[in-house]
């Protein structure tokens, strides 16, 4: 039953399974039990799905309650199409080594990025320096 | 009455509190232990004779809330039947009512056994107990009153529950008559629910109460277990039985509900550690459907029956109404919910509350079916079960049949397979869910549809003219799409009134919404031109046509209104609207040329920064239609003297031939002279033949753009038109159509081939142009040249 044709409305989502993004960045996969007018989420049965790379890990969580606003998107997971997935899903210790490991080659090659403008900083400095005084 | 009142009270005294007698046909709300009293001033009136068919058993049908009935019932059954009997309030309390004929004869049976039973009870916390459990959201409940925003919803929830809950508990079978639901529903709901719209509830925060909260509710819903768990000692022990279905789809209790609820086994007791955590969805199952094991509280043969539930899968639990429920949900929504609908609403199936013909065929159905997953229903009758059960596999039929009849895929099916062991689905009731959309639906209310949702309107009247169109051609049957109908709410006005204080001195002015206060105070510094560098003032320049170019869109999209509020209007206000119509034109038309009341020709300076921005040139393709011819040849000719400046500007964004429509229109309205004057411009052909330039470069880049070549092909084939159509035209304008298009047969000759663009649309009237005066070979090449001829391309 279409509750209101034309329009985004999350009733007919209820006790789907879904995925849920979060504005911190957050996957949350669970069943859409209950909903509001603000689009205020209680996920059942949630798992929280850490990507790295072609990797995946699940962490179950247990009961949802996400306040709307820091909902960035959520999609309805076809139950059947869910295992046909090129990802691999391996344990949560291993995806969280993963997760830290990658979140320190984006930090140092943060670093290397900040340093290197610093360097061009110092250039251009000593040029215009270099400039004025020629 | 009074001395009837006693007696009566003494005879159930004496009968030692035969709860099931209260519970047979009677639909007591339970009340909390300390309103003993309550429950025996009930016994007060006499009641009707108890309908055993009545929907309210078998059927929807809201709880009604006036347990005194339910009172008088038990007390008038309890009349008929002076032999006692003590049913087991365990779980088979209200198993053996016969609801069928016979209903009288079980009934003795029943209460003989009830006698027992009770014997060792404490007749003060049995009989309170002993109201019927509400489950069903009810109009006075705590549930209703969060959830039930308005009359409409109250008045949907009754047709409502009556598609959706079909299969009922025994719960249901104890409520009085609910057929005078109607009126009773809004005097006992005006008691303690929402007041009616006008006090305008803020949304997203629950009604307006009527009654403090924390009021316990007239009637208390309370779960049947109540009487189960102070009553250990089963008479019928049955054998382990799947758990009972919970209440169905719209009875079950909300969490909120279900914590209020006295005696919650929530609140109670935790589980004895034999019993493994994992039972307490389905303990959530048994509180809702009233079921009869609590664990905690149970005695030991009760407990028996416990491995027996921890054995089922919990899947078994919920699901009830699960299949219905899912079902229920597909149903249209209530007829109130219905007017948001267009689309006639798809035939509901026959309303689940058909009573059922008699026994026998029900037996059959009820047998056919027994494979299913069952509820516990061990405490009802058998005949009552089979009813139920029989039901519920009607309108599971009625269902599927309407689901296969539709397009469900199979992925649909899948999809109800999956929702059928899901036990944790329904969790938000239908009335929630009604009560969500109920809020967005008023959120889209609207007071001019047109001008807050205007590009829904338009594409769905567009849908609308498109399948008119269709059906007049007489296409296949008419493909019915439902469109949301946003309430529509009539424009109030309103007067602002200050807020006045009282006792203060004078007048206190309150900042708000409608009374802004200047809180800043910001002083506008023009600045001075010398300052400035040419980037600024040329970005200053941008920025003023781009405000023009606002303005004027402005106009536009009003004047383009002006057809639908004139169908709109009333007689006298048409001439003022069309007076307003003319007057925005005018602006307009002074906004695109610049207005410059000094100069007798304004200068295309103006006009042509609008068109080097895209939006201008989108504006005037659609202002065109609405100026004068005049007005608009003068902007044909602006744009033609100014093209290839045009031209280059547009490189980049490609609009100019959106103008070619409008343009093409008008050349073909335009006046000999004013045609040959405009080929002149676009060729930028001197005005005496004597000196032909060795090159064009006008005319290059107008033939090399698309627009440009098309618009000249348009106006030659005018200037065409214009010869064929009227050969005794005067001379001097023959004279100089002729000049001017040897003229242009040269330049065209010259043109090398590639160069030229390829044309929007190719005049067919070219040929017969050209021929008159160019010979035969010049006129081949100019053929190909032009891809004139149909073939060559």
């Amino acid at each position: 039953m279409n509750y209101m044709p034309g329009t985004a409305s999350l009733i007919e989502d209820i006790d789907k399974k879904h995925l849920v993004l979060l504005r911190d960045g957050r996957t949350l996969i669970g069943f859409l039990r209950s909903i509001d007018q603000f689009a205020n989420l209680v996920l059942h049965q949630t798992v929280e799905r850490i990507h790295v790379g072609k990797k995946y890990g699940d962490i179950p969580r247990g009961i949802f309650v996400v306040r709307g606003e820091n909902v960035v998107l959520l999609g309805e997971i076809d139950l059947e199409k869910e295992s046909d997935t090129p990802l691999q899903q391996v344990s949560i210790e291993e995806i969280l080594e993963e997760q830290r490991v990658e979140q320190q080659t984006r930090l140092e090659a943060e670093k290397l990025k900040v340093q290197a403008l610093k360097d061009r900083e110092k250039e251009v400095q000593t040029e215009e320096v270099r400039g004025s005084q020629s | 009455m009074s001395g009837k009142l006693g007696d009566r009270k003494n005879a159930i005294f004496t009968r030692s509190h035969n709860e099931a007698i209260l519970l047979i046909g009677k639909s007591l709300e339970d009340c909390p232990l300390d309103e003993d009293e309550d429950a025996f001033q009930g016994l007060g009136e006499e009641d009707e004779e108890i309908d055993q068919f009545n929907d309210d058993t078998f059927g929807s049908g809201a709880v009604d809330d006036d347990w005194q009935e339910a009172h008088e019932r038990l007390a008038e059954l309890e009349e008929k039947l002076p032999a006692a009997v003590n049913e087991q309030t365990g779980n088979g309390e209200r198993d053996e009512m016969d609801l069928l004929g016979d209903h009288e004869e079980n009934l003795a049976e029943r209460l003989s056994k009830m006698v027992i039973e009770n014997e060792l009870e404490d007749p003060a916390i049995m009989t309170a107990v002993q109201t019927r459990p509400v489950l069903q959201p009810q109009p006075g409940s705590l549930n209703s009153s969060i959830w039930d925003g308005s009359e409409v919803l109250r008045r949907i929830r009754g047709p409502l529950l009556a598609q959706e809950m079909p299969a009922v508990s025994v719960l249901e079978y104890a409520l009085p008559q609910r057929t005078p639901q109607a009126p009773e529903d809004d005097r006992d709901l005006s008691e303690r629910a929402l007041p009616r719209r006008s006090t305008s509830p803020v949304i997203g925060s629950p009604p307006v109460r009527a009654v403090p909260i924390g009021t316990p509710p007239k009637q208390m819903a309370v779960p049947s277990f109540n009487q189960q768990i102070l009553c250990p000692k089963p008479v019928h022990v049955r054998p382990p039985m799947p758990p009972r279905y919970p209440a169905p789809y719209g009875e079950r209790m909300s969490p909120n509900q279900l914590c209020s609820v006295p005696n919650s086994s929530l609140l109670g007791h935790p589980f004895p550690p034999s019993v493994p955590p994992v039972l307490s969805p389905l303990q959530r199952a048994q509180l809702l459907g009233g079921a009869q094991l609590q664990p905690g509280r149970m005695s030991p043969s009760q407990f028996a029956r416990v491995p027996g539930f921890v054995g089922s899968p919990l899947a078994a639990a919920m699901n009830p109404k699960l299949l219905q429920g899912r079902v229920g949900q597909m149903l249209p929504p209530a007829p109130g919910f219905r007017a948001f609908f267009s689309a006639p609403p798809p035939a509901t199936p026959p309303p689940p509350q058909q009573h059922p013909p008699g026994p026998g065929p029900h037996l059959q159905n009820l047998r056919s079916q027994a494979p299913m997953f069952r509820p516990d229903t061990t405490h009802l009758h058998p005949q009552h079960r089979r009813l139920l059960h029989q039901r519920q596999q009607q309108n599971r039929n009625q269902h599927r049949n309407l689901n296969g009849a539709g397009d469900r895929g199979s992925h649909r099916s899948s999809h109800h397979d999956h929702l059928r062991k899901d036990p944790y689905a329904n969790l938000m009731l239908q009335r929630e869910k009604d009560w969500v959309s109920k809020i967005q639906m008023m959120q889209l209310q609207s007071t001019d549809p047109y001008l807050d949702d205007f590009y829904y309107q338009n594409y769905f009247e567009k849908l609308e003219k498109l399948s008119a169109a269709e059906e007049v051609q007489g296409d296949g049957p008419k493909k019915e799409r439902t469109k949301l109908i946003t309430p529509q709410v009539a424009k109030l006005e309103h007067t602002y009134k200050p807020v006045q204080f009282e006792g203060s001195l004078g007048k206190l002015t309150v900042s708000s919404v409608n009374n802004p206060r200047k809180m800043i105070d910001a002083v506008v510094t023009s600045r001075s031109e010398d300052d400035e560098t040419k980037e600024k003032q040329v970005r200053d320049k941008r920025r003023k046509t781009l405000v023009i170019i606002e303005k004027t869109y402005s106009l536009l999209l009003d004047v383009e209104d002006y057809e639908r509020r004139y169908l709109l209007s009333l007689e006298e206000e048409r001439p003022a609207l069309m007076e307003e119509r003319k007057h925005k034109i005018c602006s307009m038309y002074d906004n695109l040329r610049g207005k410059l009341p000094g100069q007798e020709r304004p200068s295309d300076d103006h006009f042509v920064q609008i068109m080097c921005i895209r939006k201008g040139k989108r504006m005037v393709a659609r202002i065109l239609p609405f100026l004068s011819t005049e007005q608009a040849a003068d902007i044909l000719m602006t744009t033609a003297r100014s093209l290839p400046f045009l031209i280059k500007k547009d490189a980049q964004d490609e609009v100019l031939p959106c103008l070619l429509s409008p343009f093409s229109l008008l050349v073909y309205h335009l006046p000999s002279v004013t045609v040959t004057s405009l080929l002149q411009q676009l060729m930028n052909l001197p005005q005496s033949a004597a000196a032909p330039a060795p090159s064009n470069p006008h005319l290059t880049a107008v033939l090399q753009n698309k627009f440009g070549l098309s618009l000249l092909l348009v106006v030659l084939s005018r200037g065409e038109d214009l010869q064929s159509s009227d050969p005794a035209a005067e001379s001097t304008q023959n004279n100089q159509w002729t000049e001017v298009m040897f003229t242009a047969t040269q330049e065209l000759l010259r043109i090398p081939q590639a160069a030229l663009a390829k044309p929007l649309s190719i005049p067919t009237n070219l040929v017969s142009l050209f021929s008159r005066y160019v010979d035969r070979q010049k006129l081949n090449l100019l053929e190909t040249k032009l891809q004139l001829v149909q073939g060559i391309r």
